[in-house]
């Protein structure tokens, strides 16, 4: 057989006299060149050693941790973080520890996504677009602001796009779109594992409070509800599915309705899609109801999407795969069966899009 | 389960311990190997582990009938049909979606409708990984480099779960006598694996989640909006990332083998010091690049033949790498692009050594920019390997060419010190990481302790709230 060269990959591991070494970041590399001085230690020792840092980090950090427990969904698992990490977090405190992690600000991380207000398109200026208009016959001239439904690149639409991930698998695509027209400049500020339920994890209406002072817009998107279905955490907890609580979510989700139309902005409430899991698809179901009813009682209204069938079959039940606005067929849906992959984030924002367009906007 | 998690950390004490106390009594050390490796692979879902079972029952059957088999007919075909159901099985969960797709709308194109059912199916994590490592298992025992092994040991080799999830590809002739002997419990190469294990999360969970959310993430989910220097770091920024992350797993599994007492091959070796890509694949996930080398670059005939036939097999060896890495175009082109520049050296190498050309002067300046160039070209991979879409690659190639003149806020001075040294940093000299090693060893056991738990704590302080799963979890 003709020898050969190992084109596309000599990766066999290097002859035993071949000079090693690790890369300096850790791995990898080669091992360390002899003579190696470096003591062996018995199991027992390493245990030992392995067991003391564990506890060392634990006394340092258990009061991060336990924060964390205390934001993280209700359930035995909670619970249990919670019995084993409070006294120790209270430990850490009693001996001034905490202040080590403190002092870097560890506890105030706010939840992965777009972790802020990001907004693209055309610049916005302070003056928010008014126009100096010379008015016929009148000899001083006046401030006419432009009509948000005939956007151009000098007075773009504000659009603002909020959302937990789902929304965030919709709001990048939407973003990106309404950007890509020259007309419109859209903010997205989007966060995993969020959502109206526990405000003492993530604070939505603050959120968004601020997120309309900044942004100011004059049409708001909303995707959110896939992290809602558990508890409202009180005392007294407020199980979910039982009339209370959705009481309480309606509330929540009206005032939500209230914060986004306040400055006149158009609301557009994106439900959430027909999902995989029976529960889960059962739990999001009555979380769309709820946020129709409060769209159509809203003052102005809220216009409510729904994406059942848009995202889903024509039934309105779960599918992975749809046909796109250009008619192929396109896998919509991640393999968790929760989330959108990227064509169906294009989907959703597609329908939010024609939406727009369908009710006056002229956006190319 | 996630490596760096408390839940993982709680495990591995369980599994430290029962690792070595029932290190005398092999037949419970591989049953309770067994039993953790599949409570580790189970706790995102128990179904997974009936795959984790199916595909140890196939390989293993392949290898006794490879054995068995009278003939070398029967000795071929045993192997092929073994291969086959093994690739079935990867390509059922992996490929399934992709190729229905596909198939259905050029079908629809041509207007004979949906021929291929549609379905969604699930990718268990790591069916990659443990898939190519049953076929090496068998390829291996029908070439007559590896015995047999025992029924116990070979569960033990697939499921061990320190490569389990992704990697390293561990081959049968470095695993299987290790599993076999027993290991020396006095001995314990702590200090290298201690090192392995914290220099793992810090790129893991520090650098790799920094540069994500900082520059990478931002510029991939919404190109145009940002401006040619911030797309050029969100290239580099992922070479950054993705190296911080699946290095920092290598490192954190071949940490945690050494510390049961076991050694693990090298899967990374300053993938970005190399001079050109040839180079770069010796250097970058090494214990895929021999598999593809030894099991489909070799058998398709390697550079035995013609130099169309070496080109035509780099091409198929690196797409099909591609390809591997995930169902879709973006892989694909990630691996084509791959073969055209390693066929390019190839042929630019031979070139010279037929036209009887002297070598050229080895100058730093010649090094360097040959360093530079293939860095570039990694980096162009890297935007279709990390873009969701062939669209979203050439809006974030696009970007280096037409946003320049427009700020760059994403592109920050701490940004640039974390990419520009994570690259410098595989230049730094090795034997000082040695020398930290063998300093740590000697220290007292109250200084040690202290370190590592002021280590750990320096780690997850500066990394963010929940860690993503390794990126190559998903291949």
């Amino acid at each position: 057989m003709a020898e050969r060269e190992f084109v596309m990959a000599d990766v066999a591991d290097p002859p035993a006299a071949a000079p090693q070494r690790e890369d300096a970041t850790g791995s990898n590399g080669r091992r360390p060149p002899p003579p190696d001085r470096r003591a062996r230690a018995r199991w027992t020792r390493v245990l030992g050693l392995g067991a003391g840092a564990f506890g060392v980090w634990l006394l340092l950090f258990a009061p991060t941790l336990q924060h964390n427990a205390q934001v993280s969904p209700v359930g035995t698992r909670r619970t249990v973080s919670l019995d084993l990490v409070g006294p120790i977090a209270a430990l850490s405190r009693s001996l001034q520890l905490s202040h080590l992690v403190s002092a870097t600000g560890r506890s105030n991380r706010l939840p992965g996504g777009t972790e802020g207000l990001i907004a693209v398109g055309p610049a916005v200026h302070d003056s928010r677009n008014a126009r100096q208009q010379e008015v016929p016959g009148a000899t001083t001239t006046t401030t006419v602001p432009p009509n948000p439904k005939e956007p151009t690149a000098a007075a773009p639409l504000r659009v603002l796009i909020v959302g937990d991930s789902v929304g965030l698998d919709m709001g990048g695509p939407l973003q990106s779109d309404l950007a890509s027209t020259g007309v419109v400049n859209a903010a997205l500020d989007a966060r995993e594992s969020t959502g109206l339920t526990r405000p003492d994890y993530f604070n939505w209406p603050a959120e968004l409070t601020s997120d309309m002072r900044t942004a100011q817009p004059q049409v708001v998107v909303v995707m959110i509800g896939a992290n809602d279905a558990q508890d409202f955490l009180g005392p007294p907890d407020v199980p979910y599915g039982s009339p209370r609580w959705n009481g309480l979510y309606a509330q929540r989700v009206s005032q939500f309705m209230q914060i986004a139309g306040s400055s006149g902005a158009l609301v557009v409430w994106v439900g959430m899609p027909p999902m995989q899991n029976p529960g889960l698809n059962a739990e999001m179901a009555d979380v769309n109801t709820i946020d129709a009813q409060q769209a159509a009682q809203a003052t102005p209204p809220v216009h409510f999407l729904s994406t059942d069938k848009s995202l889903g079959t024509a039934q309105g039940g779960y599918t992975a795969f749809v046909t796109d606005a250009g008619g192929q067929i396109v896998n919509v849906r991640t393999p968790d069966g929760t989330h959108l992959t990227p064509s169906g984030g294009q989907v959703a924002a597609q329908q939010v899009v024609a939406a727009l367009q369908g009710l006056g906007y002229h956006i190319p | 389960m996630l490596f760096p998690t408390i839940d993982f950390a709680i495990f591995f004490a369980v599994a430290f311990t029962v690792n070595w106390l029932l290190n005398p009594y092999a037949g419970w050390w591989k049953l309770s190997m067994i039993g953790l490796s599949y409570v580790f692979y189970g706790w995102v879902g128990w179904s997974y582990c009936l795959l984790l079972l199916a595909t140890t029952v196939v390989a293993f059957a392949g290898g006794q009938l490879v054995t068995i088999a009278p003939t070398q007919r029967g000795r071929r075909l045993a192997m092929a049909f073994s291969v086959a159901a093994l690739l079935g099985i990867l390509g059922w969960f992996k490929y399934y979606g992709f190729v229905s797709v596909n198939v259905d709308n050029v079908l629809h194109g041509v207007g004979m409708g949906q021929a291929v059912p549609l379905f969604q199916v699930g990718l268990p994590i790591a069916i990659s990984f443990f898939t190519f490592m049953a076929i090496s298992y068998v390829v291996d025992v029908y070439r007559g480099t590896l015995h047999p092994a025992r029924p116990l040991d070979f569960a033990v080799y697939l499921s061990f779960f320190p490569h389990l999830l992704a990697g390293p590809i561990v081959r049968g002739g470095e695993l299987l006598p290790q599993i076999r002997r027993r290991r020396d419990g006095d001995a314990i190469d702590y200090s290298r694996a201690f090192w392995l294990i914290l220099a793992g999360l810090f790129k893991k969970v520090v650098i790799s989640s920094y540069v994500a959310s900082a520059i990478v993430t931002p510029v991939f989910t919404s190109p145009g909006q940002h401006s040619a220097p911030e797309a050029i770091f969100a290239a580099w920024g992922y070479a950054v990332q993705i190296y911080c992350d699946f290095s920092g797993y290598t490192d954190i599994a071949i940490g945690l083998a050494l510390l049961l007492g076991f050694r693990f091959p090298i899967n990374f070796n300053a993938p970005y010091t190399a001079r050109n890509l040839q180079d770069f694949w010796r250097r970058w996930h090494m214990t895929l690049s021999r598999w593809l080398r030894d099991y489909l670059y070799i058998p398709l005939g390697g550079n035995a033949g013609s130099e169309a036939q070496t080109i035509r097999n780099i091409m198929i060896t690196m797409v099909l790498g591609g390809l591997w890495h995930g169902a879709a175009w973006t892989f694909v082109i990630w691996g084509a692009l791959q073969g055209v520049g390693q066929s390019v050296g190839h042929l630019r190498r031979l070139s010279r050594t037929r036209r009887g050309l002297p070598a050229v002067a080895e100058g730093p300046v010649r090094i360097w920019v040959q360093r530079v160039l293939t860095f570039q070209f990694v980096c162009l991979g890297w935007v279709f390997f990390n873009a969701s879409s062939l669209s979203q690659a050439f809006a974030v190639l696009g970007r280096v060419f037409t946003g320049w003149g427009e700020a760059s806020p994403l592109v920050t001075p701490l940004l640039a010190l974390t990419v520009f040294g994570t690259l410098l940093a595989q230049f730094v000299p090795p034997i000082s990481v040695s020398r930290l090693q063998a300093s740590f060893s000697r220290q007292r056991t109250a200084i040690q302790v202290g370190f590592l738990g002021v280590a750990l704590l320096g780690i997850t302080t500066f990394g963010p709230v929940g860690v993503a799963p390794f990126i190559y979890y998903r291949f």
